[in-house]
């Protein structure tokens, strides 16, 4: 029990000493976008455009594959409960605003922290264990404008836009399954659903899209600067940001929702 | 002469957690001289060396470079010293996403507001120091472990630094390649009139071009001085170490206890 109660106390100051370091890295990525923005030759040095490529673009048919089909499923599991009461012409509205303010947000969120979460600390930790971070160090480069920053613009510009699509083509999907299978008709589908949409669904969603990014890139990158040792250390420091922005994203989402419509 | 040093230690001590890995290092490298310094794996070179780049604080003791202590230095306020040092890392630390040129050119573009012609011609004249001049448009990996290196040397030379430092420049590589890494060394010295300090165990490579030794023993400077002085020491420890026989007074065993004690406790 005392061992159980030592293994909590200290789990919890990793978790504090994690916590402020990712605050001070935080802040050093702010203050060095600005830099970044402020200077054009940095800027053109920093690929944003090939960022954007590699963190939005190449997410794209993931996220949209699996979004239209989880518009498909929820129109699916919905119908079977309106069925019963025949109010099928609440489908539309129901899943939209499933969607838009919660399922489209949470779920790119999280494939993006699979896909590219964990991709940011497997390269900056493998950086890091073969010195290339001490060399830009020692050349007088600041490690944080030179990695940190442009993944941190591009996916801060790139997860609300991957957001936005996602919601839409989950929307579409259920559109077309209520349309053609439950006969809703398609005039009435898109009339219903732009009935029900407020302006606060679209933009809680790029909000949350917005601070989801913050997330996975700051524990992205950090769990890659703080790797030592070896390859063995890289993919735990990999298996660990996952899991961590994870667990982040989903306490976070919990918060957000309640506070816009709590 | 007060001034002739251009990196001087202090009195360096490190300790991690309780082990203490330097005990008091003094030494003085010169302004355009090679300083070689040898020491056995594990005894606290590696340690030295991230300290002498200010890339570790020490517990105790002072780095001078000129007469800056980079040891008091924190965050930017090192990028001066660091803008005047080139570094040779053990396995080269090349950014494996950039090309050779673009490594090259990294600090330069970084540190300059050249045009980007003339940074095109510096990296040239750099990759021509080395003898690479055709392999620009590679990538690291495409090269070999040698190639490697003195791609991360004219790296190093880009900014045309003071001081290069080498982290075991010809470890891993095969005799050749180990030369050509030595009298590259010697070359920039000669020719550039750049101060080098080396971290090694390659004893034959020190002993052919340094103009000073240092051998570090147990976290403590054992011996200085030129190879002709550390040649003719008489303390057998040097002696063992410069022959590298696995007799003498530097122990096979590394643990302090005693075998048979260790054997009959349990």
């Amino acid at each position: 029990m005392k061992n159980f109660a030592g293994h909590l106390g200290r789990a919890f100051i990793t978790f504090l000493q994690d916590l402020s370091s990712l605050y001070y890295l935080f802040r050093e990525t702010v203050l060095q976008s600005f830099v970044l923005i402020t200077d054009r030759k940095k800027r053109r040095q920093a690929g944003l455009l090939t960022q954007i490529d590699e963190i939005g673009t190449q997410s794209l048919p993931l996220v949209l594959a699996v979004a239209s089909l989880l518009g498909v499923a929820m129109t699916v599991l919905i119908s079977f409960q309106l069925k019963e009461v025949g109010g099928y012409n609440y489908i539309p509205g129901l899943v939209a605003v499933a969607i838009f303010r919660e399922m489209g947000p949470l779920l790119t969120a999280l494939i993006v922290a699979g896909r590219v979460g964990a991709a940011f600390t497997a390269r900056i930790g493998t950086m890091k264990v073969s010195e290339e971070i001490l060399a830009l160090e020692t050349m007088a480069i600041n490690p944080v404008r030179f990695l940190v920053v442009q993944r941190f613009l591009g996916l801060l510009f790139s997860l609300p836009a991957l957001t936005m699509l996602a919601n839409f083509m989950a929307v579409f999907g259920g559109f077309l399954f209520g349309s053609t299978r439950l006969g809703i008709r398609p005039d009435t589908y898109v009339r219903e659903t732009l009935d029900v949409l407020t302006f606060t669904d679209v933009y809680s969603g790029v909000v949350k899209a917005g601070v989801f990014a913050v997330i996975i890139v700051m524990v992205g990158c950090y769990r890659g600067l703080v790797v030592e040792g070896g390859a063995e250390e890289v993919g735990r420091a990999t298996m660990l940001s996952v899991v961590s922005s994870t667990l982040a994203i989903i306490v976070l989402d919990t918060f957000m929702t309640g506070a816009f419509y709590g | 002469m007060g001034n002739s040093h251009m990196i001087r230690a202090n009195g360096i001590k490190k300790n991690y957690g309780a082990r203490t890995v330097l005990n008091g290092i003094d030494f003085i490298a010169e302004q355009k001289k090679i300083t070689y310094i040898l020491g056995s794996s594990g005894g606290g070179k590696s340690t030295l060396l991230k300290i002498l780049i200010g890339a570790l604080k020490p517990d105790d003791g002072q780095v001078l470079y000129r007469d800056m202590d980079i040891t008091k230095l924190r965050g930017t306020g090192l990028d001066p010293f660091r803008k005047k040092i080139g570094m040779l890392f053990q396995q080269g630390a090349l950014l494996n996403s950039l090309t050779v040129g673009e490594n090259i050119s990294l600090p330069i573009r970084e540190h300059t507001p050249l045009d980007d012609n003339i940074i095109k011609i510096m990296v040239k004249m750099k990759l021509e120091l080395v003898g690479l001049r055709d392999f620009e448009d590679l990538y690291p990996g495409q090269l070999s472990g040698g190639m490697q290196k003195r791609v991360a040397l004219a790296r190093a030379l880009a900014l045309d630094p003071e001081v290069v430092f080498f982290d075991e420049p010809t470890s891993g590589l095969d005799p050749i390649a180990s030369s050509v890494i030595t009298k590259l060394i010697s070359d920039l010295n000669r020719v550039l009139g750049i101060t080098c300090i080396v971290v090694t165990h390659a004893v034959e490579e020190a002993m052919k071009i340094a103009n000073k030794i240092v051998i570090l023993y147990k976290g403590a400077v054992l011996a200085e001085g030129t190879p002709a002085e550390i040649r003719g020491s008489s303390d057998p420890i040097v002696q063992q170490f410069i022959t590298g026989s696995p007799d003498g007074p530097i122990s096979f065993h590394a643990s302090s206890r005693d075998f048979r004690e260790d054997l009959l406790v349990e």
